[in-house]
């Protein structure tokens, strides 16, 4: 079931290039359509509350035993969810495209539906190397995309995006190894510990070579201590905080969002970033959930950084797109800043942030997207007033970005007001740690949550003032629409496009509309499925925060080498 | 470190063996002072067949050092080396004048520096 | 003696096949003499299928070292053979053709070049197998004397002589310093022979001896130190790295795809015997066996941060493909040297801690992924104005390949994008044990900087897959086409299907058993039968 969600698009993607130019598109929605009714019915089908929901679903083959590696599948409600989104988002963006990529299409279509193969693996992977197979390999179909089909500047904007996350994540394939290391090295199993664990859950493997997700989270949170843990946090941190993206690694995004073309936006917007924030939430802090805390409150304040600053930026913006991608990163500011504060509200706000930012802030992509499309430019200077033209393009305009602003009874409110909460309650989760950088004492949680409230502030203000200019007021167009109008014969390729939406945009962007609306109002659903993902994620953080100094004193560094020689030897 | 070694060696005074006075560390430092010459050479001189003998010496030098450890082992292994060593150093000898030939067919000049089409 | 000559039938097979082919190519017959590039790689495989039957463990630190090494060699040869079809004077092939002169067997230099051929990887096999220093020297010496006049004779040009003179006066260079380092080796310790049974004198044993009572004596060190350091210039390596861009761009495409795995094959097998001789013994035992002794470890270790960062930054920069491949050779060579310096681990490690068995397999990654990119650059020419054909090289050459020739195209994409090492394709499933045995020898820092340098690698990776994939071939630039000579391009998509399959277990394993290893038992000083003096009078151990 799980292989069938990454295989149905990979094999989609390897029909699209035999098909004839024409049906492509149709072939390429037709596979994500399967991908998504598949994944709809696993998500709708049962209840993803119970812990072990989803276990049953796990597949788990014999890959490379020598390096210790696993073909190992699995999913909990939290995977799921987002195994979901990018389910839905993948008719989205192939049916989005019809019209805007006229050229290369089997190219085009064929890495859309590798990438989402990608982006599923890595939702459903439980084996370090096979998730960070998965995670690199989205970076090669959207370099493509990009590359191939952006706008102006593409070929530096889809390098950047390359050199940026590819160094993140080869340090963080550092960490991920050193972690492996220390559980066939610094792990005995005969440990009474490591035989609890072991006798708790048999399919752990420790004090032997493995990447098996579990395994490494189990030994490395039990047995590394808190200053090896700071250091394996920190690589990972490397890897994802450049995907998320936090704030000094983020320029990458807006370039490569501005660049990118529609589909591309809404996947990097939508699915793209949450690999980031979903590798920090399900990987990094289980794995060395004390390195997480002490890395707690510089995390926040980067954060802050990006919620305030991103949010000031975006003001100034004149270019529609790059506007909302710098929203992304104030947004996802928020998300991490309430996965940070490891408590109930804030995770459980953080994991619906990541669903409602794929929801809202994928469509506006769309609706930039669709006026892109009809009039070649995104400035707001050339562009205004479009509500004249476009009432229903604009109705949905309005809609999505009350979505994204956080207006209560839509998506975002929710998603926002839990990661708020849950920083202000962050309590002494940010009281300063001996590891922290940057670390102050007392409880930092309520100034931390009142200075992102005022990010919210912002984000209603530069969000409303860019509506204001391109939906309402004066309507503007651009001159050289006209000219392009009448020499439509040079852009035979380009059907011609109505004044306002057409019926499949329609469609496209009713789906997202109508899910934002139940997320706003009735969020219970999800909450209830991604539960126990963010349980497992506080338990791990309070299990390292009781637990501390690790219940037996594992030999470390080079001062321990020679007893963990001998416990080694002994396993053996 | 070559150096450092010698100086080592220096220091150890004369060795029974009957060489006739002469000590190890003499020979050797013939051949270290060789080895550097060649070295020098090689990187300071420009005619190509200069250039050639330089390596020559470098070989040469490795085969005295050879020749006097065997001695001073009193075992036949190094001397078999320095046979072997030869003869490749005339196989190499006969490549580089093969070589040299060619150049100097094309361009009627032995000098290194004539040759600059491939950058760097 | 026989049951060393017994260990040698492949050698010998390929040493009987270069004679032939050099009797075979003095025909006067086109036809005949045409039979020499079949006949290389028939013997090849012959062979490669008898060096897998018929090589036996050998003593000493890494016994499975040379049945690795030999398959190997045998094995990316038939590929180099492949690539290699055709490569020296097809024009006067060509000319003889049309009648337009006669057969001259002076000019007809064909067959010399595949037997010189067959003769380099009759070196490189040696260099796997070779248990003494004076062999060592001899093999190291066959495999490279040959290449220089492979350079010379690769294509007609000034370039080709220029980049031969370069790569042979550096080379001999590199053998001068090597050769002192072997005499200083043996000066140190008494004997050439490198490994033997155990309870008998060995350089590897009398090295332990030494490393287990007053350290490794500075002779016999600095003789290691040397030996590296000449090696270097086989496997391009920093102190000894300038020609290779050099020689590469000034060689045929297909020879240089050949120097850019022969050569250092031997070498690396050379550092391996030689890092196994000195053991990885070390003075901070971590708990994965320790490192190499000290100086030596350091210097290797700088070596290869040098390596990897001067190859990756000046790669960058190039506007030729050839170049560009260059210097990623020389920072591949860094990579590989991580494995050395974090050594097999103990007796028996698993192959995650195995540095050993993990530059085996990259050296087999790389061959296989480099060759597929030398591969397609021999497979196009450049047709000038005058009608006189000339290499593809400018990274121009290659825009929109993807789209004008699909196989070629895709196979310097998959090359590169597994050079830089993306999962999931072969370059990462080799980087990744490379990561693992660094980190088991706690060399972190060495991992964080071979991550930031496959980084810089993505820059110049990606440029020359997104020329070939993503940008639009020139209307104008029908002046490059496809050589004539369709073998390449067969070499090419076969190392491309290795580049996407090969990932799977059974290499690993044959990597794991050639990086085997089994400490050397020190030399207990009763035992030599050599007298005491190989210990006692080890010139600077007072």
């Amino acid at each position: 079931m799980l292989l069938a969600l990454i295989l149905i698009p990979l094999l989609t993607a390897a029909v699209v290039p035999l098909a004839p130019k024409r049906s492509v598109g149709q072939v390429a929605l037709l596979g994500t359509l399967v991908a998504l009714a598949l994944a709809a019915y696993l998500t709708l089908g049962r209840d993803w509350s119970g812990p072990d929901a989803g276990r049953d679903l796990a597949v788990s083959a014999p890959w490379m035993p020598e390096l210790g590696l696993v073909f190992k599948l699995g999913t909990d409600g939290l995977s799921m969810s987002l195994v979901a989104l990018t389910a839905l988002l993948g008719p989205i963006c192939v049916a989005c495209s019809f019209t805007a990529v006229t050229q290369r299409v089997r190219t085009y279509y064929g890495w859309l539906l590798v990438l989402q193969a990608a982006m599923t693996g890595v939702f459903l992977a439980r084996d370090m190397i096979l998730f960070y197979v998965f995670f690199e390999f989205t970076l090669v179909p959207m370099f493509v995309l990009i590359s191939l089909y952006g706008s102006t500047n593409r070929k530096a904007a889809a390098v950047k995006f390359f050199l940026y996350t590819f160094t993140g994540s080869v340090i963080a394939l550092a960490g991920i190894v050193y972690a492996a290391w220390f559980n066939a090295n610094r792990v005995d199993a005969a440990d009474p510990v490591a035989k609890a664990l072991v006798a708790a859950s048999p399919d752990l493997v420790l004090g032997r070579w493995t990447f098996d997700l579990a395994s490494l989270q189990a030994a490395a949170s039990r047995f590394m201590s808190a200053e090896t843990q700071w250091w394996v946090f920190l690589a990972l941190l490397c890897g994802f905080a450049v995907k998320v993206p936090l704030v000094p690694v983020h320029t990458w995004l807006p370039l490569a969002h501005t660049e990118a073309p529609t589909a591309g936006s809404v996947v990097l917007a939508g699915v793209l970033l949450k690999l980031g924030t979903y590798g920090l939430l399900k990987i990094a802090i289980g794995l060395c959930p004390a390195g997480a805390m002490a890395w707690a409150p510089t995390i926040g304040l980067l954060c802050l950084l990006g919620i305030v600053g991103a949010g000031l930026i975006c003001w100034v913006q004149t270019d529609v797109k790059k506007l909302v991608a710098y929203s992304s990163v104030a947004h996802l500011g928020f998300c991490v800043l309430g996965l940070f504060a490891f408590n109930d509200a804030g995770v459980q706000g953080s994991v619906l942030y990541m669903i409602n930012h794929g929801l809202s802030t994928g469509a506006l992509f769309l609706c930039i997207g669709m006026i892109y499309e009809r009039y070649h430019t995104r400035s707001m200077r050339e562009i205004g007033g479009l509500a004249a033209r476009m009432p229903i393009w604009a109705t949905f305009m309005v809609f999505f970005t009350m979505a994204s602003v956080g207006l209560p009874g839509l998506n975002g409110f929710v998603s926002e007001f839990l990661c708020l909460l849950g920083a202000f309650q962050a309590g002494d989760v940010w009281r300063s740690h001996p590891l922290t950088v940057g670390g102050t004492g007392g409880n930092l949680g309520p100034y931390v949550a009142a200075i992102a409230g005022t990010g919210m502030i912002i984000a209603a203000m530069y969000l409303l003032y860019m509506l204001g200019h391109v939906v309402f007021g004066p309507l503007r167009e651009p001159h050289h629409d006209e000219h392009h109008s009448a020499s439509g014969g040079a852009h035979d390729a380009e059907p011609r496009l109505p004044a306002d939406l057409t019926a499949r945009e329609i469609g496209v962007l009713a789906p997202l509309a109508v899910l934002c609306l139940v997320l706003g109002v009735y969020p219970k659903p999800l909450m209830r499925m991604v539960d126990p993902g963010v349980k497992e994620v506080i338990a791990a953080v309070e299990g390292a925060r009781t637990q501390r100094p690790a219940t037996r004193p594992v030999a470390e560094g080079d001062a321990g080498a020679a007893p963990a020689l001998a416990t080694q030897e002994a396993a053996r | 470190m070559i150096g450092g070694t010698l100086v080592t060696l220096l220091a150890q005074g004369p060795i029974p063996a009957d060489m006739g006075g002469v000590t190890l560390a003499h020979y050797l430092v013939v051949s270290a002072v060789m080895f550097v010459l060649g070295l020098v050479g090689f990187m300071v001189r420009r005619n190509l067949i200069i250039m050639f003998l330089c390596t020559e010496l470098m070989f040469q030098a490795a085969g005295i050092a050879l020749i006097a450890f065997s001695r001073f082992h009193m075992n036949h292994t190094g001397q078999t080396f320095v046979i072997f060593v030869l003869t490749v150093a005339a196989a190499e000898a006969a490549m580089a004048l093969a070589l040299v030939v060619l150049l100097f067919r094309r361009k009627e000049t032995l000098d290194g520096a004539a040759w600059r089409e491939l950058k760097g | 003696m026989i049951e060393k000559i017994g260990a040698l039938w492949p050698e010998i097979i390929l040493f009987a096949a270069a004679c032939i082919v050099m009797v075979v190519g003095l025909s006067p017959t086109a036809a005949v003499r045409r039979l020499c590039a079949p006949l290389a790689g028939a013997a090849l495989i012959v062979a490669g299928i008898v060096a897998w039957f018929t090589t036996p463990a050998a003593h000493g630190p890494l016994p499975m070292l040379p049945l690795f090494g030999k398959t190997l060699v045998a094995g990316v040869g038939v590929l180099l053979a492949l690539l290699l079809a055709g490569t020296p004077d097809r024009e006067y092939e060509s000319a003889i053709a049309r009648g337009a002169t006669g057969y001259d067997p002076i000019r007809a230099n064909r067959a010399e070049f595949w037997a010189f051929f067959l003769f380099s990887l009759t070196g490189a096999m040696l260099c796997a197998g070779a248990d003494d220093l004076i062999w060592l020297f001899l093999a190291l010496e066959l495999t490279s004397l040959p290449t220089y006049i492979m350079v010379a004779v690769s294509t007609g040009r000034n370039r080709s002589m220029e980049a031969a003179v370069k790569y042979f006066f550096l080379g001999a260079l590199g053998a001068a310093v090597f050769l002192y380092g072997f005499t200083l080796l043996y000066g140190g310790t008494g004997t050439t022979r490198l490994f033997a049974p155990a309870g008998e004198p060995s350089i590897a044993s009398i090295l332990a001896a030494q490393a287990a009572g007053p350290g490794i004596n500075a002779v016999a060190m600095t003789g290691l130190v040397l030996s590296f350091l000449g090696v270097c210039f086989k496997i391009a390596a920093v102190p000894m790295h300038f020609y290779t861009p050099d020689v590469y761009q000034g060689a045929s495409s297909a020879v240089a795809g050949f120097l850019a795995f022969v050569p250092k094959a031997a070498g690396f097998f050379t550092i391996l015997i030689l890092a196994g001789a000195a053991g990885w013994w070390g003075s901070s035992p971590v708990d994965a066996g320790g490192s190499l002794p000290q100086p030596l470890h350091q210097i290797v270790l700088i070596v290869a941060i040098l390596t990897m960062s001067v190859g990756n930054a000046l790669a960058v920069v190039q506007s030729s493909a050839k170049r560009m491949l260059a210097y990623s050779s020389i920072a591949h060579s860094g990579y590989m040297l991580v494995g050395v310096v974090a050594g097999p681990g103990p007796a028996n490690a698993p192959y995650t801690s195995n540095g050993v068995a993990a530059v085996l397999f990259y050296l087999l990654s790389y061959g296989v992924m480099n060759l597929g990119a030398f591969a397609v650059l021999a497979s196009l020419e450049r047709r000038r104005a005058d009608g006189s054909a000339d290499e593809a090289d400018d990274v121009n050459d290659l825009k929109g390949l993807c789209a004008t020739r699909p196989l070629l195209g895709w196979t310097l994409v998959l090359s590169v994008v597994g050079l830089l090492g993306l999962p999931p394709l072969l370059g990462f499933w080799a980087k990744l044990p490379l990561f693992t045995s660094a980190i088991s020898s706690n060399e972190i820092g060495l991992v964080i900087v071979l991550g930031l340098n496959s980084a810089v690698a993505a820059y110049y990776y990606l440029r020359l897959a997104s020329v070939a994939l993503l940008e639009s071939p020139e209307l104008t630039n029908d002046t490059v086409r496809s050589s004539p000579f369709p073998a390449r391009a067969v070499a090419g998509l076969a190392s491309a299907v290795g580049i996407v399959l090969l990932a799977a277990w059974p290499l690993n394993q044959w990597a794991m058993q050639g990086g085997r290893y089994q400490r050397v038992e020190p030399l207990k000083a009763a035992e030599g039968t050599p007298p005491a003096r190989v210990d006692a009078g080890a010139p600077a151990a007072r």
